[in-house]
């Protein structure tokens, strides 16, 4: 057989595939080694073939799937009446929308409470924008005032606590260091040479003012603290 | 295949699971065979929605005997794909009067968004412009047995044309890819 540039062309995927056996695949190789039109063609059609063989399938778009089902699987399970009615409560029915619904109610609850409304003697006045506005005003100072009083009932505690703990500090001190010594100033005395201490001394004075009070308002704590 | 029949009676009886299934099982590659014969994703997807709609339309005339699901499927893509080129024949001509402009680059690649691009690779994106240029009957026969990699009985059922047919529409489909690829200066290793 004589191997044209047309039946080379012909037989081409024969050839790539393997399906030329023997004399047919040595005839077609004969041509094409020595052809200057046809080896390029072989030799292009072989990477394209490849190169398709390589290309990987795309994954397919997420929604896809989906719009499918949507246009399908929907129109066949639409029933109506109860049975509707209760088809759509169930798919309501999801920790989502339940986690939705609880944060609305928390939401509700804390506005209502703010307001003052009352759930046992509703008033459709409390429900006007000026009223819950103002009721939600004094409640947010009421609010405010309480915290503040609580923070500044904490300071005192701490405030007694730190007095009593440095009280007792004082007295596990040697009695020889509790004595004033002869050189020290006397109290409100300012020493020229040493400018820190008239500071000191004036803190060790109101420290044990405070002390003397604290004594006489807690008796119990006072003699605790000395035994 | 076995599975397919199954889940195809189970849908019959009305499981939409089974649908589901079908659906999950092969969108993928009805998607592709789209993608790959439009070289538009969005085409891509509405065909692959239009395929999925005739398919569980006409779910009851499937006969397992006469093939696989997936085969079956196959030719009801090709059949819409036959006819969305039908249809939007007018605009591909006001496309190949663009195409004869002296450019670098064909029209698909160019109006490629980047995320598809970095995807399909260079090479890829080249191969999937020349594939546009085809004429239907030649691309999706290349499509069918290089891209899906289908056996020629398969490709055969699908298109309904004698295996002689099927063989020598690859064939040239191949040769004239080649050349297209040639045109555009891409030469595959």
């Amino acid at each position: 057989m004589n191997w044209t540039c047309d039946l080379i062309e012909a037989r081409l995927s024969d050839y790539l595939e393997g399906l030329l056996q023997g004399p047919e695949r040595a005839a077609f190789e004969a041509h094409t080694n020595s052809c200057a039109d046809c080896a390029p063609l072989v030799a292009g059609v072989r990477g394209l073939v490849g190169e398709m063989h390589s290309m990987e399938e795309l994954e397919t778009p997420p929604r896809l799937v989906y719009s499918i089902l949507d246009k399908t699987l929907r129109p066949r399970e639409t029933v109506t009446g109860w049975q509707g009615f209760l088809n759509a409560i169930r798919g309501l029915a999801t920790p989502k929308f339940a986690y939705g619904g609880a944060s609305v109610m928390a939401t509700l609850i804390i506005l209502l409470g703010a307001s003052n409304f009352s759930l046992r003697k509703p008033k459709l006045a409390d429900l006007r924008p000026a009223a819950i506005y103002q009721k939600a005003n004094q409640q947010a100072h009421l609010v405010i005032a309480h915290s503040v009083k609580y923070v500044s009932d904490l300071r005192v505690v701490y405030e007694i606590q730190s007095r009593l703990r440095q009280d007792e500090n004082h007295l596990q001190t040697t009695p020889e260091e509790m004595m004033p010594k002869p050189s020290e100033k006397s109290p409100g005395q300012t020493d020229k040479q040493k400018p820190s201490q008239p500071r000191q001394q004036n803190r060790a004075n109101e420290v044990s003012r405070q002390l003397e009070l604290l004594a006489a308002e807690f008796p119990v704590l006072s003699e605790r603290s000395v035994r | 295949m076995e599975q397919d029949a199954q889940l195809v009676q189970q849908c019959l009886q009305g499981d939409g699971s089974a649908w589901e299934e079908l659906v999950r099982r092969h969108t993928r590659r009805i998607f592709n065979i789209c993608y790959r014969f439009t070289g538009n994703r969005t085409d891509a997807e509405d065909l692959s929605q239009d395929v999925f709609l005739r398919v569980y339309r006409t779910l009851g005339s499937y006969r397992s005997a006469h093939g696989g699901f997936a085969t079956w499927a196959t030719s009801v893509t090709r059949n819409l794909l036959i006819d969305h080129y039908r249809r939007t024949k007018r605009d591909r001509i006001t496309d190949s009067l663009d195409d004869k402009m002296p450019v670098v680059e064909n029209k698909e690649s160019a109006g490629r968004r980047p995320d598809e691009q970095a995807l399909l690779g260079e090479l890829s994106m080249q191969v999937q412009s020349a594939l546009t240029r085809l004429s239907p009957e030649l691309r999706e026969a290349v499509i069918l047995r290089d891209l899906q990699q289908l056996e020629y009985a398969e490709i055969q059922t699908v298109l309904a044309v004698p295996e002689g047919t099927v063989k020598s529409r690859i064939n040239r489909g191949r040769i004239e890819l080649a050349r297209i690829l040639q045109q555009m200066g891409v030469r595959p290793a």
